[in-house]
């Protein structure tokens, strides 16, 4: 491999790599705006400067190509003074309003001008100020923080294959708008606040909740569908607050989908069966679980498993039922019905499949469900897949379910939700990933296994 | 329009009714003969002769032309010639003379470029200002076409939509692609990767139209013509401002001084004052003042000078005009056109230029010269594109030369003499 020379430290790099990406490599953080590693790099910032030996001009290390050889600082006086004035000239226009902006602790403006920036500001200038626009559910837009990165505009060119956003006018009075000051029709529209470097453009769901320092972040796994995408779930004092994008190469790189971004709120749903029901009635777990083991041990019964369980949960449930002698099937999304039928939902992430586990199990050798209920049927369920019709059968809920789902059940048996158990799914590619428990969930809901001991055993 | 002495290409045809005709154009010009001579020598030998002439870029950087054609790798992907008409820099107005009397010119040199380098597409893209000039073209064009002397080429006429950012070449390559008119970010440069991807050289108005007397006559002719060493040809010099006789001359290349330009050609400074500051090459080149103008008018004595040649765009400046204001309006010029992608020209001049409105308003502060020196200097040379400099330089320069000026109006609110 090529090698260059970072700030005295010897970095090997690929072919074709960037001064911005060898440094990343080695460890050495290179600041930056507009750079993203995946919106590519059009250096408008210029906060990427780097001396480069032989070079007489300073070069943006996210469009300059590492090369054999190069001698690259990162940090020498004419690169500190460049960083400065760039710092300096971002900030002429944003507001000073951290102290209420969503973006505030996690900022790139912030965090860089702390760095590098300067502590005294030399203008006397009335700032700039813009209108605001409704860009619809998703997003605020607050023109006054943009510091014109483009990232948003790259984004929808690039990555959503919808070029909704656009500058507009030119110079200092250029305005970051969707076209025609339409409403943001990508169904990928979260991701924009993501990368936004600033407090331009927050997520109206997360607008005011939480001040992002206060938030613990935890890797995660989406369980929206098959894809499996990264995603790091911010939460504190056991309530999620935002779902964001992390990066995995492999399976959805810098990118997630709204409907997995806001897929959490169906753990704080207030219509969420939290306790014990018997007929549609809270209940106590002796009186429900008994209820529930009389039925499941006196006569046919058929198991129905959720395609949103997981690998962990499905195997102890087939330990469970298999030496009971009941059938077992598994559901999940309408039409979906095995892995053949699950495919690419749209050009970029969603599949088909609404459920993060259908080829975990089919690999498992469950079966789908064929639709012909019979018997007591028990139905175990992480939350997501959709629960078939049940025809006059007696049902007992096992796991997640919001209240109207369980009006005809006997007993509900309320459980973990994939947050708050953790456990490994197989995503549409076959790729097995572990997920842990962020969250502890409702006080009375209990694991599956425990679930299944209480349905087993004679009393407790 | 007046000529200085030696042979001229362009200033003859100027205000002769017809000259734009291909009738005129073959009786007394070129005539597409030396497209037919070009289309018998090999791409290297045009190249070559070009090389010879010392001929250089006409549009401001002053960058040898059969170099720039040499960049253009010799590859089977479609290759475009692209002819830079947006000329905006304040104070030029030569190629929109050429263009005028002579489009048969412009047309005939780029038939041999686009042989040259190997593009069988060539584009004009001009300012959007240039209406009737725009017509002139496509009628100039028609006229070659129906001719017969287009041969394997097509040129286009593109029409910009009035951005000065669009003349930056990889604006205008943009533009012409029909994406907002943002340079890129260089490397990759034209030659390599330009309008739609291919190779691509973008050459001036008036660079081109020399290239056909230069095929007729020989590289070595054209060099000749030239009074310098490394800048061959003539040289249109477009003069405004406080002389008795603005207007358009035509100059051997390295031929005369700026005094000479002023006073023998131009016919002094108007009303007998005297002179204060010249702008020698359009608005983005920093300013001298009264005592250096004894500089050789060509690109490598202005540059030794701290200044720049640019479009060959002088403006005069006498001793009754404001020079902040006159910076102040150069400055809000760039602040307008800047096209607002990198941070330094978007934020930097749009500060300097209110840090200048304010001097010049008599409200500024010692410390607002000092500042608007900073600024400038944080722009220069770190902007994405050329753009930047063009505003910072000449606030250094002015500042440099004339800061008494800048002073008087901070202490005193108004302009020394007044």
């Amino acid at each position: 491999m090529p090698w260059c020379l970072i700030d005295g430290k010897n970095v090997e790099f690929s072919d074709g790599a960037t001064i911005i990406e060898a440094a990343g490599s080695a460890g050495i953080f290179i600041p930056h705006f507009c750079y993203h590693p995946g919106l590519g790099a059009p250096a408008q910032c210029r906060m990427c400067v780097v001396e480069v030996e032989g070079r007489t001009k300073l070069q943006t290390a996210c469009s300059t190509p590492a090369c054999e050889g190069m001698i690259v600082k990162t940090g020498s006086e004419r690169v500190k003074q460049v960083q400065k004035s760039t710092m300096e000239f971002l900030l002429i226009n944003h507001p000073l309003d951290c102290a209420i902006c969503d973006k505030s602790g996690e900022c790139m403006l912030q965090d860089n001008s702390y760095h590098y920036g300067d502590a005294t500001m030399r203008t006397v200038e009335e700032r700039r100020t813009y209108a605001d626009l409704e860009m619809g559910p998703v997003i605020k837009k607050n023109m006054n923080r943009c510091i014109h990165c483009t990232r948003c505009i790259r984004f929808g060119e690039k990555v959503a294959g919808i070029a909704e956003m656009a500058a507009f006018g030119r110079g200092g009075s250029t305005e970051i708008a969707t076209l025609d000051g339409a409403e943001l029709k990508t169904p990928y529209a979260g991701n924009y606040s993501d990368i936004c470097p600033t407090g331009a453009l927050t997520l109206k769901d997360f607008r005011f909740k939480k001040r992002s320092w206060l938030l613990t972040k935890t890797a995660a796994v989406c369980e929206g569908c098959s894809r499996g995408c990264a995603i790091e779930v911010h939460h504190a004092d056991g309530v999620v607050y935002r779902q964001v994008a992390r990066e995995n190469l492999r399976i959805n790189r810098y990118w997630i989908c709204d409907e997995g971004r806001f897929l959490y709120r169906y753990l704080g749903d207030p219509e969420r069966v939290r306790q014990p029901l018997v007929s549609g009635n809270i209940s106590d777990w002796v009186s429900a679980a008994g209820v529930a083991r009389e039925m499941f041990n006196g006569g046919r019964v058929m198991v129905l498993a959720g395609e949103d369980l997981t690998l962990e949960e499905a195997k102890e449930l087939l330990d469970f039922v298999r030496p009971a002698g009941a059938g077992i099937f598994r559901f999940g999304t309408p039409q979906v019905c095995a892995a053949r039928d699950d495919g690419d939902e749209d050009m970029i992430l969603r599949r088909k499949s609404k459920t993060s586990n259908l080829h975990g199990l089919q690999q498992l050798g469950i079966s789908a469900f064929d639709g012909r209920p019979s018997g007591t049927v028990l139905v175990v369920r992480g939350g997501r897949a959709v629960i078939p019709d049940l025809g006059g059968c007696k049902v007992i809920g096992a796991g997640v379910f919001q209240g109207g789902e369980t009006t005809d059940f006997e007993a509900v048996l309320p459980g973990r939700a994939f947050l708050e158990k953790g456990g490994s799914i197989v995503n549409c590619d076959g790729i097995e990933q572990r997920g842990v428990s962020v969250v502890p969930g409702p006080a009375e809901a209990k694991g599956l296994g425990d679930i299944l001991r209480l349905l087993g055993r004679g009393g407790d | 329009m007046y000529i200085a002495g030696g042979e001229t290409l362009f200033v003859q045809h100027l205000g002769i009714t017809g000259a734009r005709t291909l009738d005129y154009f073959k009786k007394h010009m070129t005539g597409y003969r030396a497209a037919q001579k070009a289309a018998g020598m090999t791409t290297e030998a045009i190249i070559d002769e070009v090389k010879r002439s010392w001929l250089r870029g006409r549009g401001g950087a002053g960058f040898p032309t059969g170099t720039k054609w040499s960049f253009v790798p010799k590859t089977t992907a479609q290759k475009y010639l692209v002819c830079n008409a947006d000329e905006s820099e304040p104070g030029t107005f030569k190629d929109r003379a050429i263009i005028r009397n002579m489009p048969h010119m412009l047309v005939e040199g780029m038939i041999i470029a686009a042989r040259a380098i190997g593009a069988s597409r060539g584009y004009i893209y001009i300012r959007g200002e240039y209406e009737e000039e725009a017509g002139i073209l496509e009628e100039a064009l028609k006229e070659a076409r129906d001719a017969g002397q287009l041969g394997k080429v097509d040129i286009f006429v593109h029409r910009g939509a009035g951005a000065y950012i669009c003349g930056e070449e990889t604006g205008l390559l943009n533009s012409l692609e029909g994406l907002r008119g943002e340079p890129r970010d260089k490397p990759p440069f034209p030659a390599v990767k330009g309008a739609f991807d291919g190779p691509t050289v973008v050459n001036n108005v008036e660079t081109l139209a020399c290239i056909p007397s230069i095929i007729m006559n020989g590289g070595a002719w054209f060099a000749g013509l030239g009074r310098i060493e490394k800048s061959g040809g003539t040289r249109l010099v477009g003069v405004s401002g406080q002389v008795n006789r603005p207007g358009l001359y035509e100059i051997p290349a390295g031929g005369a001084t700026i005094r000479e330009i002023i006073y023998d050609i131009c016919g002094g400074i108007a009303d007998d004052r005297q002179l204060r500051a010249v702008i020698p090459g359009g608005s983005s080149t920093p300013p001298l003042s009264a005592d250096e103008i004894d500089v050789v008018y060509d690109i490598e004595p202005l540059a030794c000078a701290g200044s720049m040649l640019g479009s060959a765009a002088m403006i005069v400046v006498s001793e009754d005009y404001c020079l902040v204001r006159l910076l102040e309006r150069i400055v809000l010029f760039y602040e307008r056109e800047s096209c607002g992608q990198c941070t330094p020209c978007r934020e930097g001049v749009a500060w300097a230029r209110k840090i200048l409105s304010r001097i010049e308003r008599g409200t500024g502060t010692d410390r607002d010269i000092s500042l608007l020196l900073s600024v400038a200097d944080s722009i220069n040379g770190k902007a994405l594109c050329a753009l930047g400099d063009a505003a910072a330089l000449p606030i250094m320069g002015f500042v440099k030369k004339f800061r008494a000026d800048f002073e008087a109006h901070v202490r005193g609110g108004r302009c020394p003499g007044a």
